[in-house]
């Protein structure tokens, strides 16, 4: 909003003077008092990862979900879904289950310290969506994961 | 009164006699002829004979129908092949050359001949025993030139019933997942690979399709609204039920004896197993087990259920009496065990094992726990194994070849080969009944 503030106040100036446009560079106005945007300092929610075949959350985990809740509550207003995933390896229908533990754990956790659990819902793509399509440890350990979308 | 009933009983009697004693002969000595061979451990040698013709169009159904006959006969994996010798027919009377059969080995013969009548399509077939000169089977059958494929396999079905008491796999269908559009549909093909079709266009993600035993009814899992809901659709009617309980809706399989699926489904707070009627509603909940039970696969007569459990830790597959609800862990050996398959054919129940050297690959053992056997390795990930209606064969996913596609094996193992050719990857095969 800062950045419309002071060429509004020139197209403003200038139409109040018709016959002589002359026109006075308005001072930028003072920073204001209110405390700065919390978005601009709490980072944005990222990802979650889990232990192969595990859907509990290490201590890694947990501080990432704690960063997560911080982002929420800065962001009142916000709704995320939960999308849990696996690697590939593992067959299809138990990977589709553990990526729902997966991403139920992690919402158990947020509303454990005190997210608003209907501002989170939790939905399961098993191995379907992998964010790595890699076949090694690398791109498997980014895939097991919680992903925050924010609605 | 009575002389009149009398008479009809007599001629029923007659009648009876006339028609249907000489298919029993006929039958009579065709199990002789099974028993005979079982006790053999070879398999038998059979000389396919070119149907003969007389024009051009028939010159062209009796390629194809040579062709038909062949591949479907090749596929069941149960005889040996050969070509009949040249000199089969005798210039002359057209008699039959048995001694050109039995010096190239062979224990079979079949041949016959196709014409064209009121445009329709008339294949004459016989089968005869070459050792003997004995006639086994002679049978004619009609239908449109558009059917020149059901009508060969027709003929093979019989051939097949004919020399193992088994009609094998003619008939029968495989659906399954491929993502050659872009995104997961559900495709439907011959047992053969061959006349695939699509089922689904969700643009979305389809998964885990199967098939009713009577075909009626095509379940699966689909994300088309977003959630993973499944879906129950009428393949005569064309119209869907969609079952959207909140969490998972997944692997869907319908138990024998019944009309209903079981499905994994988490709306009460834990993936358990529930058994759903056809138009979407829930029956009743079958798993009261913390964690998760997944992909459901029931016995023959439905009496039983083979699952995926995570209550000893890892996935196991257990077997839970459907009367009683006690379950049993019916896999030992191996951290990783998943995707159960019980065969339509008896008490063997196929499933893929995650292994130590990184491998997934296919396993069957008896119901009872007995018999493990190994049927892949070396070559990748084998996955989702599914069994032909009469037991013989398995379908699979394999990734030996880089992409998913679909394989086909014998029961024992033997004979693994890949189902089709199809862009993109194939995956989750679920072999119907024969219709």
């Amino acid at each position: 909003m800062r950045s419309l503030y002071v060429p509004a106040v020139f197209l403003l100036g200038a139409c109040c003077c018709n016959k002589e446009a002359v026109l006075t560079p308005v001072p930028p106005p003072l920073a204001p008092v209110t405390a700065p945007v919390q978005s601009a300092i709490v980072a944005p929610m990222d990802d979650v990862y889990f232990a192969f075949d595990r859907s509990d959350l290490s201590p890694n985990a947990q501080s990432q979900l704690r960063a997560n809740a911080s982002w929420m509550s800065s962001n009142s207003d916000a709704k995320v879904v939960l999308e849990g995933n696996c690697d590939e390896r593992g067959t299809t229908e138990y990977n589709m289950a553990l990526g729902e533990r997966r991403a139920i754990s992690a919402k158990e956790y947020m509303v454990s310290i005190g997210v608003n659990p209907d501002r989170m819902s939790t939905i399961s793509y098993g191995e379907e969506r992998p964010l790595d399509p890699g076949h090694n440890e690398t791109a498997w350990a980014k895939n097991r994961r919680v992903h925050f979308r924010v609605k | 009164m009575r002389s009149k009933k009398f008479s009809i009983t007599v001629s029923a009697v007659v009648l009876f006699s006339l028609f249907f004693l000489p298919f029993l002969l006929r039958a009579e000595e065709a199990n002789e002829y099974i028993q005979i061979r079982k006790q053999g451990a070879s398999r038998i040698s059979v000389a396919l004979d070119r149907t003969s013709a007389s024009g051009g169009r028939e010159s062209e159904w009796a390629k194809t129908l040579d062709t038909t006959i062949h591949n479907g006969i090749e596929f069941t994996g149960l005889f040996n092949l050969m070509p009949a010798p040249l000199n089969m027919r005798s210039a002359q009377d057209g008699a039959l050359n048995f001694g050109a059969l039995t010096s190239v080995g062979a224990e079979i013969y079949t041949g016959g001949t196709v014409s064209k009548k009121s445009g329709m399509v008339n294949l004459d077939m016989a089968v005869y025993d070459a050792v003997s000169g004995k006639q086994l089977l002679r049978k004619l059958y009609t239908g449109q030139e558009s059917q020149l494929r059901p009508i060969g396999q027709q003929f093979c079905a019989d051939l097949v019933e004919l020399l193992t008491g088994k009609r094998s796999v003619f008939g029968s269908k495989i659906v399954f997942v491929s993502n050659r559009t872009g995104s997961k549909e559900i495709y439907m093909c011959d047992f053969d690979g061959q006349s695939v079709v699509q089922l689904t266009s969700s643009k979305s993600i389809s998964l885990s399709p199967a098939l009713s035993s009577d075909g009626r009814y095509l379940a699966w899992t689909d994300y088309a609204s977003g959630w993973p809901d499944l879906h129950i659709k009428n393949l005569s009617t064309q119209t869907s039920v969609s079952v959207s309980k909140q969490g998972v809706c997944i692997a869907p399989r319908w138990r024998n004896g019944t009309d209903e699926c079981a499905v994994t489904l988490s709306f009460e707070g834990d993936q358990e197993i529930y058994l759903v009627k056809p138009n979407g509603q829930i029956s009743r909940r079958l798993t009261y087990s913390r964690g998760i039970d997944v992909s459901p696969t029931f016995s023959p007569d439905g009496s039983r259920m083979a699952f995926v459990s995570q209550r000893s830790g890892g996935p196991q597959i257990f077997i839970q009496e459907m009367q009683s609800k006690s379950a049993s862990r019916l896999t030992f050996s191996g951290t990783y065990n998943t995707q159960p398959a019980w065969s339509p054919a008896g008490n063997k129940i196929a499933y893929s094992s995650w292994q130590k050297n990184g491998e997934i690959n296919i396993f069957v053992v008896n119901a009872d726990g007995s018999g493990l056997l190994q049927l892949t390795s070396g070559a990748n990930n084998n996955e989702s194994p599914s069994w032909s209606p009469d037991g013989s064969m398995i379908v699979f996913s394999s990734s030996r070849l880089g992409k998913k596609r679909l394989f086909v094996m014998n029961a024992d193992g033997t004979n693994q080969r890949a189902l089709m050719q199809s862009d993109g990857d194939q995956q989750q095969p679920f072999w119907s009944n024969i219709r």
